[in-house]
């Protein structure tokens, strides 16, 4: 008999929506808005943590070379790299390959830097240093003692950006969670309001069904699946549309200068299931505020 | 099957009914009469249960009304038919719907349950309007329809409030024929009117109340 009745409920909330369905309509896509929202959120916080990782797993250094080296000095600093320790030359680019690069990244706005009379950017090595405990590497101690080499303009590491980049990642992932936060309550107030007012369009039809002993379960529970309904389906198209976003963006991966190629993975599993499964909370809340003022005990 | 002790009911400072004492036996047909404003109406929803009266003890075939729990107090109101004089119909459902509503509430198998609303449509004449939608019928009609979802699980009490205050002699006349098979079929059946025609010449108890109190019984010879 349980199933029997869970079945009738079932089909009398999706025939509720069904004869609502503009207001349905609205409050399932501000929840999309909303949840759409908060998955790019995650999405682009995913994303950071995987790139961070990537890059925190080897440390990169760019050694720049003074303009007037010479073939005689590059070839110096060249034989002072390879005594570093775990260091892997990765290679040369020379001021022309530099330039070229250059060119390249910035596509067609590239004619800006037809305006340089000359090259203005410098030859260097790119080093990594591989399998190894980048915190114990001490590059801050590296980077001075290649710089003091002749003919090295100036060395810089990828720790010095992650480092930075880390702190700005942790103030975006407090901002953008007080954000979502704040979208969970407007998600929460629509559907409270939208089940509010199917309530009251039907409360006729609930006086009739307490009239011929209906207990109060019997008349709730397709209020409550309604907006269980709602935050279901503004969840999965919300989840549908960051997926489709997210093919289009990760067509192309993504370069950096220097950087290694930066791959755009989707949320996962553990993270859009969260989102449905919050879209369908917020909607079964919604539904349990309405409800509770419309329902005062002893009516 | 119904007893009221001591029964009081008062909105603020209005007393809708005051110090009722009642007994109604099982099978009895019972007119409660009054002029507006006397109590029927607040008197039978106090047996519904839809009120609790302000002093007093309701009991229904001995149970206490003031002492069950509201969930038990829902079961009981599917033993309980209730009839109102402007029928209380969906008109958004059809007439087979509106009377198999009371009927899903008791989460009953969708085979019962169209087999029993079919057997109830026939009982009271509306086999060929099943389809149809309540302000499509007649005013006679729909009160067959509100009679019928009243009495479709075979209730032991049917409560009704003028439920022919609308409706014209000629119509009014099959609605009384109805009440009385379904008191014959041993329903307690309280029927709540002002009306003197529905009265005159009558052989069932009479109550008569009056701004509250009862003034007047008349048992049947």
């Amino acid at each position: 008999m349980a199933l029997r009745l869970w079945t009738y409920f079932f089909k009398r909330a999706v025939s509720n929506i069904l004869e609502q369905r503009l207001i349905h309509l609205i409050s399932m896509g501000t929840i999309t808005i909303s949840v759409l929202l908060f998955g790019a959120f995650l999405l682009f916080i995913v994303n950071l943590n995987a790139w961070l990782l990537e890059w925190g797993q080897s440390l990169s250094m760019s050694v720049y070379l003074e303009d007037d080296i010479g073939e005689k000095g590059r070839l110096q600093v060249l034989e002072a790299l390879k005594g570093l320790p775990n260091a892997e030359i990765r290679g040369y680019i020379s001021k022309e390959e530099a330039m070229e690069n250059l060119r390249e990244a910035f596509g067609a706005q590239a004619v800006l830097l037809d305006g340089f009379e000359r090259n203005p950017l410098p030859a260097s090595f790119e080093l990594v240093f591989k399998d190894t405990d980048v915190k114990s590497l001490r590059a801050e101690r590296i980077k001075e003692d290649l710089e003091s080499i002749t003919g090295v303009e100036e060395v810089q590491y990828s720790e010095q950006w992650i480092d930075r980049f880390e702190g700005i990642l942790s103030l975006i992932k407090a901002g953008g969670f007080i954000v979502g936060g704040l979208l969970c309550l407007a998600v929460l107030f629509i559907t409270t309001n939208t089940i509010k007012l199917t309530i009251y369009a039907r409360r006729d039809e609930i006086e009739i069904y307490k009239l011929v002993g209906a207990t109060d379960g019997f008349v709730k529970v397709p209020f409550l699946l309604e907006g269980s309904f709602q935050g279901l389906i503004g969840g999965l198209i919300a989840l549908g549309v960051l997926y489709l976003v997210y093919s289009l963006i990760s067509l192309e991966p993504l370069y950096a200068s220097a950087f290694p190629v930066l791959h755009v993975i989707f949320l996962p599993v553990w993270a859009w299931l969260g989102l449905a499964g919050l879209s369908v909370l917020l909607g079964l809340a919604g539904g349990l505020v309405a409800i509770g003022r419309f329902f005062q005990p002893g009516a | 099957m119904i007893k009221l002790f001591n029964v009081s009911k008062r909105y603020g400072q209005n007393v809708a009914l005051a110090d009722i004492n009642l007994r109604i036996r099982q099978g009895e047909f019972v007119f409660i009469t009054g002029p507006s404003g006397a109590g029927k109406t607040t008197l039978l929803r106090l047996i519904f249960g839809a009120q609790r009266p302000s002093d007093g003890q309701i009991l229904i075939s001995n149970i206490n009304l003031g002492r069950i729990r509201r969930a038990k107090l829902d079961l009981m109101r599917r033993r309980i038919g209730f009839v109102f004089q402007d029928f209380k119909l969906l008109s958004g459902k059809t007439v087979f719907q509106n009377v198999a509503i009371a009927l899903e509430v008791t989460g009953e198998r969708q085979a019962v349950i169209r087999k029993k609303t079919h057997q109830m449509l026939r009982a009271v004449g509306l086999s060929r309007k099943e389809t149809l939608y309540p302000p499509e019928l007649s005013g006679g009609e729909q009160q067959r329809i509100a009679i019928a979802r009243a009495i479709i699980n075979d209730p032991i009490i049917l409560l009704a409030d003028e439920p022919t205050g609308s409706l014209d002699p000629d119509i009014t006349k099959e609605i009384m024929l109805l009440f009385r098979t379904i008191n014959l079929r041993g329903t307690t059946l309280l029927f709540a009117t002002h009306s003197r025609e529905l009265l005159r010449d009558t052989d069932q108890r009479t109550i008569h109340l009056r701004k509250g109190q009862v003034v007047q019984e008349v048992e049947p010879e």
